[in-house]
């Protein structure tokens, strides 16, 4: 009996977070449009049914919060009471307090969280039609951080009941995954055992034919894992709407492309760097209601959330119809820290500010200022190793777009080595190569870490891996010739100096140890054909570090730039 | 590595040779023993991290204890072997590896065999010790083994500039004051 109710009561706990979602969107499309009937149903029927199911569970102080919470949407469906901002807000309040409540009702607990008695009082009162403007707290800082961590992934959209849908266990699919990870790891050993036997040429036949299948169910296996953008984006609405009130300024959101399905993992990862541009969008880049009317713009600011696949990876887009990157601004900060901005582009530029508490904001307030917020968007999209890139209009706004792959357990990896028989392996993800070229004697010095090659016309920096990995002594002979992987990386070119080139092949993404998080120049590790672990270079930082050490090697020093 | 402790007190305890000396960790700790192979170097981290190797499918992070008390680093012989063990990693559940010269034995300590450890005269830090052991008329060193690979220490490998760090106890007295324990 224990466990039917087990499984009772952990639906419960899904069916009620995908409804809090729900009805939380639907309280910001009727504050937006306050005559919007099925918003108003749409919450009532949420409310209705948590309060339903908290009654049958025995869950009396959650049913009776729930109830206060309809009678309250009762009035507002017979136009009694006006969805206001404050009423908005204070509805948005009551659903944080069932969002915490249910868990803790679930694991045991009899009464609410000590916060819903000044929510169910602001409730009583507001049924009444006697809302007190100032004294409802509006649904503010501390609230905002938990919809998203309680939120199942694929929010309400992964119930669909006439469709042959079914709900399947994240675990279980990270478990498939790691198996076909496992097999594909051990398809390569064979493959390779095979290759050298000119015996086994009919099994290497029959493992062709059957490495053909496997690709197929693997591919099906990460296509599972796929969820569509869409839940992910319109959580934001509430992001839009609460920061949007704090700072004084009007914005709508707009969704595109929210049909796009992407692995769950990566979108775990988007989720905090959403929030981060988002708000950096309302605070930095929306202008005032009244400076843009001057302006002659909509005096209600739009953000447009956009995602598209683009081969193999998906491409978000948060765009503002803001004023645009103040450059300027942006020189005048950077220099002050530091950077030599006189001499940047203007995509550089752009770039900085998403660096280290890089912040141009005069103040530090609640949402932003600190200038951490871009830094974790840079990190987190480092880490899924995609990439940013800055568009900015002046006075027509700012498009921050992110491509990041569209899975992060398998890709296609190329293997290099240092040093000779007993060397080390590493690989390079293979969407970052350009193309690979003999390194000319002349340049440089092998003692040197790095160097300057010419591809094609331009000088291109390069960095030694051994070098810089201080690897070199010990490693076996070093090769007579070495070899140069052209990488590239949002717009950048560098060159990675290897001593041997092993090729292609599809690798399957190991995590490191926490103990290794943060280490330069290694993204992740994998295991190959022989049963060894070979690293993954992180491209990104390798090339910061490249075009890092030619400015600051060969560009003219300070003295002479100063006039 | 069936073995299993006999009662609430953890009693039983493999040992293994670092440098000459007996060490020995809780049993319940240890998931198994494996055979010194190839051990991928991990570039830019302090010479007591040996690398990571493959175990079954997971990467595991190898350590030398030896280099990590500031002696000399384990040299790899026919003998030489990988302790697998679980840790607590800032707050995680971890396999480490733990490079040893040889595995000793499995010890049965009742919890008044254990003494406690010398306030000086070990040749590694006090605090790694949680107790010694007697076997016979020699000493088993027990090895706190989450304090010795615990978060602040390990964590510390992606600040570290790769240059070797050897400890230098506030207790423990040189090599040559060894003698005299």
């Amino acid at each position: 009996m224990d466990l039917d109710r087990d499984v009772l009561l952990q639906t419960f706990l899904e069916e009620t977070q995908e409804n809090l979602a729900q009805m939380e969107q639907a309280l910001v499309a009727l504050e937006a449009s306050p005559s919007d009937d099925e918003a108003i149903r749409a919450v009532f029927r949420g409310a209705h049914t948590i309060k339903g199911n908290a009654a049958t569970l025995g869950f009396r102080a959650v049913a009776e919060f729930a109830h206060a919470f309809e009678d309250v949407l009762a009035r507002v469906r017979e136009r009694a009471l006006a969805p206001s901002t404050a009423l908005t807000s204070l509805l948005l309040r009551a659903l944080d307090v069932l969002r915490e409540a249910v868990p803790l009702a679930v694991e045991g607990a009899e009464a609410l969280p000590p916060a819903s008695e000044a929510v169910r009082e602001a409730l009583a009162r507001a049924r009444e039609g006697a809302l007190d403007e100032g004294r409802v707290a509006p649904a503010g800082e501390e609230a905002r951080s938990s919809p998203d961590e309680h939120a199942p992934l694929g929010g309400g959209e992964g119930r669909v009941l006439e469709g042959r849908t079914l709900r399947v266990d994240v675990d279980r699919l990270d478990r498939m995954l790691r198996l076909a990870g496992e097999i594909a790891i051990s398809r390569g050993r064979l493959r390779e055992l095979l290759d050298r036997d000119a015996a086994a040429r009919d099994a290497l036949e029959t493992h062709r034919e059957a490495d053909r299948l496997f690709l197929d169910l693997q591919e099906q296996i990460m296509e599972a894992r796929l969820v569509p953008l869409g839940p992910v984006f319109r959580r934001h609405q509430r992001t839009v709407r609460d920061v949007g009130l704090a700072v004084g300024k009007q914005v709508a959101l707009v969704v595109e492309g929210d049909e796009v399905e992407v692995d769950m993992a990566v979108v775990e990862h988007l989720r905090d760097p959403l929030t981060h541009m988002i708000r950096n969008a309302i605070d930095h880049g929306i202008e005032a209601p009244e400076a843009r009317a001057r302006l002659g713009k909509d005096p209600c600011g739009r953000i447009t959330l956009r995602a598209r696949r683009d081969s193999g990876s998906i491409v978000m887009e948060v765009e503002d119809d803001g004023a645009g990157l103040d450059l300027e601004r942006i020189r005048e900060v950077g220099a002050a820290r530091g950077f030599d901005t006189a001499r940047m582009r203007d995509a550089d530029l752009r770039a900085l500010i998403f660096a280290s508490g890089f912040s141009t904001a005069a103040t530090v307030t609640d949402l932003s200022g600190r200038g951490v917020g871009m830094e974790v968007v840079r990190r987190n999209v480092d880490l899924l190793r995609g990439t940013i890139a800055v568009e900015s209009r002046p006075g027509q706004g700012t498009t921050i777009s992110v491509r990041v792959p569209l899975t992060l357990a398998i890709i296609d990896g190329f293997q290099v080595q240092i040093g000779g028989g007993g060397g080390q392996t590493y690989v390079i993800p293979l969407d970052t190569v350009v193309e690979c070229m003999e390194l000319q004697p002349s340049s440089g010095e092998r003692a040197d870490d790095h160097g300057v090659i010419d591809v094609r016309g331009e000088a291109v920096p390069f960095l030694r891996l051994g070098g810089v990995f201080g690897l070199g002594a010990g490693d076996g002979e070093p090769r007579a010739r070495e070899n140069v992987v052209v990488v590239k990386h949002e717009d950048r070119l560098a060159g990675i100096a290897v001593d041997a080139l092993l090729g292609q092949s599809q690798t399957v993404i190991k995590p490191l140890s926490k103990m290794f998080r943060g280490l330069p120049g290694v993204a992740g590790s994998t295991i190959l054909g022989n049963g060894r672990v070979a690293l993954i270079l992180d491209v990104p930082a390798l090339l910061r570090e490249a075009t890092g050490r030619r400015s600051a090697g060969a560009g003219p020093g300070p003295g002479e730039a100063a006039p | 590595m069936d073995v299993r402790a006999t009662d609430a007190n953890q009693s039983q305890y493999l040992s293994f040779f670092i440098d000459g000396e007996e060490y020995a960790i809780g049993i319940l700790q240890v998931k198994e023993i494996i055979r010194y192979e190839t051990v991928t170097k991990v570039p830019t981290t302090p010479r007591w991290i040996r690398g990571v190797l493959n175990l079954r499918g997971l990467v595991v992070p190898v350590v030398d204890l030896a280099a990590k008390f500031g002696l000399r680093e384990t040299p790899v012989t026919g003998q030489t072997c990988v302790v697998i063990v679980e840790t607590d990693l800032d707050g995680e559940r971890t396999l480490m590896g733990v490079v040893a010269d040889a595995v000793s034995q499995v010890l049965d300590f009742r919890p008044e065999d254990i003494g406690e450890p010398p306030p000086f005269g070990t040749r590694i830090r006090v605090d790694y010790i949680v107790g010694m052991g007697k076997v016979g008329k020699k000493f088993v060193h027990i090895l706190d083994i989450d304090g010795v690979l615990s978060a602040a220490e390990l964590m510390a490998v992606t600040s570290a500039t790769g240059e070797p760090v050897a400890e230098v106890s506030g207790a423990a007295p040189g090599p040559a004051a060894q003698e005299a324990s």
